[in-house]
């Protein structure tokens, strides 16, 4: 029996949806083979392709299907499809550093959504936008600055992606949309942050926790307590810090998410160690050493090493600093990494 | 960019720069198309 275009394209839709976007992508593909007349369904099917390699991270497929969905919309004159395609075609470029062609597809999402009078889709386009200069800041420059000293094109990068979550904010409260506020909260948070404003970075990231607690949304939490302690780092309130990183460990356990259990117990040990209380540091930096040890993690290995000789050093335990130091300097040959190497040497 | 294992103290939280929020893409649904395709056809022989 011969299997239609459509029955294949539903049940990659449903494949898709229960996240199993390999096994959808199989469907998608045999439904482009059968091939259909109807170009809605046709556009249809291009863009959850796309969607489903760029939550696979294959973003040169999910650029060639967006692109493909793009060409098709303007060529049927589907003005609502083609916003959505430009959407998501910016998302993708985003993601490939391809910033100057995404910001051109914003554009075009936000001036349809505008032109057809689509709130929603006005909405969501800044939210991307927003995303594209968040992105493009972090991209120029990153190692060796602290937030707020970035060079000026960094900081324009920062303030126009601030201005467009600010500009999403305000429509997605007209609308009521508690779940967009919440990711926009999230990253004006860290837009804030990045640009040295801690104080608002706070106020950001404690309205996206409470948005996350009202979803029951425990990985948004666990995002929002971990950047809370980011910020209260470079306000100088370390205890506050700490209480904020033990929340993210508390729900990295619950979420049994071994990575993030890590990093918590690695702020947590570099939280104490700011406040001069080197035996809790020892204790967390021995937690994220046996979880980087268990993840084959050889970076973290090193780095909780480092930091153990550092805190042994500071106690005035000089076996035992030797010891880590040692490790960190095994570890650094191992991976090549040749400052960390000059540094154990020291 | 390579990782060091030896980082500054000042760098150390923030290596990524906070965690960010997914993106939201936009859904084209074949299903959804094919339901209001139905409703149009019910609706405009009555």
């Amino acid at each position: 029996m011969e299997v239609s275009c459509l029955e294949l394209a539903l049940e990659g839709e449903r494949l898709c949806k229960v996240g199993d976007y390999r096994a959808g992508v199989s469907f998608f593909e045999a439904a482009i083979q059968v091939g259909t007349e109807d170009l809605q369904v046709l556009s249809a099917i291009y863009s959850q392709l796309g969607n489903a390699y760029f939550h696979l991270h294959d973003y040169a497929k999910a650029l060639e299907f967006h692109r493909h969905d793009l060409t098709l919309t303007r060529t049927i004159g589907d003005l609502l499809g083609e916003a959505k395609a430009s959407g998501n075609l910016g998302n993708t470029l985003k993601v490939l550093g391809r910033f100057d062609e995404a910001v051109v597809c914003c554009q075009r999402h936000l001036d349809i959504a505008r032109d057809i009078n689509d709130k929603v889709g006005q909405a969501r386009a800044l939210y991307n936008f927003g995303n594209v200069y968040h992105a493009k800041g972090k991209s120029i420059c990153w190692s060796g600055a602290e937030p707020g000293d970035f060079p000026e094109e960094v900081m324009m990068a920062l303030r126009k992606a601030a201005e467009y979550y600010e500009a999403n904010l305000a429509i997605v409260k007209e609308l009521g949309d508690r779940a967009a506020q919440g990711r926009t909260y999230g990253n004006l948070g860290n837009t804030h942050y990045l640009l040295g404003n801690f104080r608002k970075a706070v106020s950001s990231h404690e309205q996206r926790l409470l948005i996350a607690k009202e979803f029951g949304d425990r990985s948004a939490e666990r995002r929002a307590y971990c950047n809370l302690g980011n910020a209260y780092i470079f306000l100088g309130e370390f205890e506050v810090a700490a209480e904020h990183y033990k929340k993210t460990l508390q729900l990295a356990r619950q979420l049994k998410d071994r990575a993030v259990e890590a990093q918590a117990c690695y702020s947590l040990g570099n939280t104490y160690t700011l406040l001069q209380d080197y035996e809790r540091a020892i204790d967390y930096h021995l937690k994220h050493l046996i979880i980087a040890q268990d993840l084959n993690d050889r970076i973290g290995e090193g780095r909780a090493c480092w930091s153990l000789g550092n805190a042994h050093t500071a106690l005035g335990n000089h076996d035992q600093a030797m010891h880590f130091a040692e490790k960190h300097l095994e570890i650094c040959k191992e991976t090549g990494d040749r400052s960390g190497e000059l540094t154990a040497r020291m | 960019e390579s990782k060091s294992s030896a980082v500054a103290s000042s760098q150390i939280f923030h290596s990524d720069g906070g965690e960010m929020e997914p993106e939201t893409m936009e859904i084209k649904s074949v299903s959804e198309y094919f339901t209001k395709m139905h409703i149009g056809s019910v609706m405009s022989r009555q």
